[in-house]
């Protein structure tokens, strides 16, 4: 979640609305003059709410950026502190503005509950969001409009609560839920979406999910169409499938057969370049649960010669532990 | 009735028995029959009996050994059961190269992936097939002109092991995560049997509600109402399904009735979803329990885990598996917390609550 750049959003266009017309010219001017100092340009306590949640976010990122080399117990006392933190500076923006959708849920997800617990809270909080946002007309992209973004991102934590708690049909309901409201659909939902296709082995939701987005491809939609396949028990399609994830996503063999800890994602998932090592690694964290569940899959994948090939080169590449 | 090794021995002696009485005296044939039950318990060799018949006693024996003595058997008996059970199957499989009950329970334990233990099934899948139906064929030739009862187990003998291998092949594929192969076997399974002696729908129960598919489940539960013994709808696996499927769907009230319904049918049910148990599956096929006993309920709690045991959560249960346990313990008697100690201890901070009512 990039929320400054949304709170110079927020402030820029009520800015516009209360000059009335402007060109675009002008609003390009007063973006940038907003972007130059936001915080001088706050008039109300939404905004003043969600300068504290750009600056909680922030403040989570950097603590979690300087975690990387502890050992495990100093990694999950820090990490206990981090999240309290970030649980008492949504307080701060909540008493500031109730209504700040983007507090509450960065409030539940904070709580560090299990998925199963955590979607309850979370199921509540879409409702008073859509409550909240429902009497204004939805573009045909909600993700265009600043203030419809809260909903889509509540959307996408219900998604992955769902997912992580064995909902993969909630799951992909939430997802294209999401997927309906804003078709650009910039937070991914997509891949959450064909996760959960591949786990209910349902071949036409997970093809026709890929045609809507042209067949991009990405980590998520290589790597679930090989489990897709394996558990169809297509097997020359399955290894046809892991062949290509391996080829096409950067360290895609590397991030399977040695996945690392992802830390929960608050509130969005970190953004990563199409089909790179990060994504890759985003993609296999994700999956974790649908992995276990076929709980062959990995070894299976090894045996593949390219598979092991790829990922021990890309290891010897990057000086990674092989 | 699921499959039970000793009783089936019992009846291929039987029948073997009664074709050698073909065309004797009635008197001489009542006699004859009066003295089987001891025969067949104390003097087996002095009955009529092919080598066919000598491998299946085998794996009788072995059934007993691995389903029944191994899963209590302490670290030091576990040492000599294991080669016992190996020697008694390659002795079977050394009577009758066909014997496909033996050749699968022998190939059970060397397998060291549930992977290729159903590469493996699949594989000898239509050679065990062809023959099983071969010898249905012969056994109606050869029991053709005598009483239907003697056909009807004659060719149910013939085809049993077939059906058992196929059922290990769904049992395996739910495990492996295939649940769409699982169901293939299972209708297979359905069609072929219509006393579904090899409880395939219990299998297809559990894949159904992985794919979070409620209409398969209520299709499943129709055709069960037909078959001739079924507890239809009411029996633990299909119950655990239904109950996992409103969990998914996030029906809290519905799953907490399903609850309820679990905790009215089964005794001791409480403790057993507390516990979640994992046992090893039957390498025969799955183990004979009776209908609505504790046992039964542990069993397929323990076949269910592919279910409960999804997901991510902190207690290592699953997201359903968590939910459950919490569950019952709200409804556990002082008792059964006691009974429940260790239980509630590895919970954690959750466990907390429950511990109170234990003291």
């Amino acid at each position: 979640m990039n929320a400054r750049s949304e709170l110079v959003e927020r402030v820029a266009s009520r800015r516009r609305a209360e000059l009335g017309s402007l060109s675009d010219a002008g609003y390009q001017e007063l973006l940038e003059a907003v972007r130059g100092d936001v915080e001088h340009f706050i008039d109300s306590p939404e905004e003043e709410a969600f300068l504290l949640v750009a600056k909680a976010v922030e403040r989570e990122s950097a603590a979690r950026d300087g975690e990387d080399l502890l050992d495990d117990n100093a990694f999950f006392e820090a990490r206990t502190r981090r999240m309290a933190r970030l649980s008492r500076d949504c307080d701060e923006a909540l008493a500031i503005d109730p209504t700040c959708l983007d507090a509450r849920l960065l409030h539940v997800l904070a709580q560090d509950q299990d998925p199963d617990t955590t979607l309850g809270p979370l199921l509540e909080l879409e409702q008073t969001a859509i409550a909240q946002l429902g009497g204004s007309p939805m573009p045909a992209d909600a993700w265009t409009d600043v203030r419809l973004r809260p909903l889509l991102r509540i959307k996408a934590a219900v998604s992955r609560s769902s997912f992580d708690s064995a909902r993969y049909r909630l799951a992909s309901e939430k997802g294209e839920e999401a997927i309906a409201l804003s078709p650009s659909d910039v937070l991914g939902l997509r891949h959450t979406c064909a996760l959960a296709y591949a786990r209910l082995e349902d071949e036409t939701a997970f093809d026709a999910l890929d045609v809507r987005f042209s067949r991009q491809g990405s980590a998520w939609s290589h790597l679930g169409r090989a489990i897709l396949l394996y558990k169809l028990g297509r097997m020359p399609a399955a290894r046809r499938a892991i062949s290509g994830y391996t080829r096409l996503v950067e360290g895609g063999a590397y991030a399977l057969i040695k996945p690392i800890l992802i830390d929960t994602y608050l509130p969005d998932r970190p953004e990563a370049a199409p089909l790179s090592f990060q994504e890759a690694t985003l993609a296999v964290h994700e999956a974790d649960p649908v992995i276990c569940d076929v709980p062959d899959f990995v070894g299976w994948a090894q045996g593949i010669r390219d598979v092991w090939f790829s990922a021990q080169d890309f290891a010897n590449r990057k000086g990674f532990d092989w | 009735m699921p499959f039970d090794a000793k009783w089936e021995d019992y009846q291929r002696m039987a029948l073997r028995f009664a074709e050698s009485l073909d065309g004797s005296e009635p008197l001489a044939v009542a006699r004859a029959y009066a003295g089987f039950g001891r025969r067949f318990a104390q003097d087996r060799d002095s009955l009529p009996q092919t080598d066919a018949d000598r491998a299946f006693h085998l794996v009788a024996t072995a059934t007993d050994l691995i389903d029944y003595q191994l899963p209590f058997a302490t670290d030091e008996e576990a040492e000599t059961i294991i080669p016992h059970a190996h020697r008694v199957l390659e002795e079977a499989i050394s009577l009758d190269a066909n014997c496909f009950d033996a050749i699968r329970m022998d190939e059970a334990s060397r397998c060291p992936s549930f992977e290729s233990y159903y590469v493996f099934l699949q594989e000898r899948e239509p050679e065990v097939r062809a023959v099983c139906a071969q010898a249905r064929e012969q056994a109606a030739k050869e029991t053709g002109d005598s009483s239907t009862e003697r056909l009807e187990l004659a060719c149910a003998l013939a085809t049993w092991p077939h059906l058992r291998w196929l059922a290990m092949m769904a049992s395996k594929a739910l495990i492996c995560g295939r649940n769409r192969e699982t169901l293939r076997f299972c209708n297979e399974l359905l069609d072929l049997d219509l006393n579904d002696n090899a409880g395939a729908r219990y299998t297809a129960a559990l894949a159904y509600a992985k794919l979070e598919d409620e209409q398969g489940l209520d299709q499943l539960e129709a055709r069960c109402r037909r078959l001739t013994q079924s507890s239809a709808g009411t029996d633990a696996w299909m119950l655990i399904a239904r109950l996992a499927l409103a969990h998914r769907k996030r029906d809290l009230p519905r799953a907490r009735q399903l609850v309820s319904k679990l905790i009215e049918l089964y005794p001791q049910a409480v403790v057993a979803l507390a516990r979640q148990r994992e046992l090893p599956d039957g390498v025969f096929s799955r183990l004979a329990v009776p209908p609505f006993s504790e046992d039964e309920l542990i069993l397929a709690l323990s076949e269910a885990t592919v279910l409960t045991q999804e997901g991510r959560d902190s207690l290592g249960k699953g997201a359903l598996g968590s939910w459950l346990l919490q569950e019952s313990l709200a409804h556990a008697t002082r008792a059964q917390l006691d009974e429940l100690d260790d239980v509630i201890e590895g919970m954690g901070p959750l466990g907390t609550a429950f511990m109170g009512g234990a003291q």
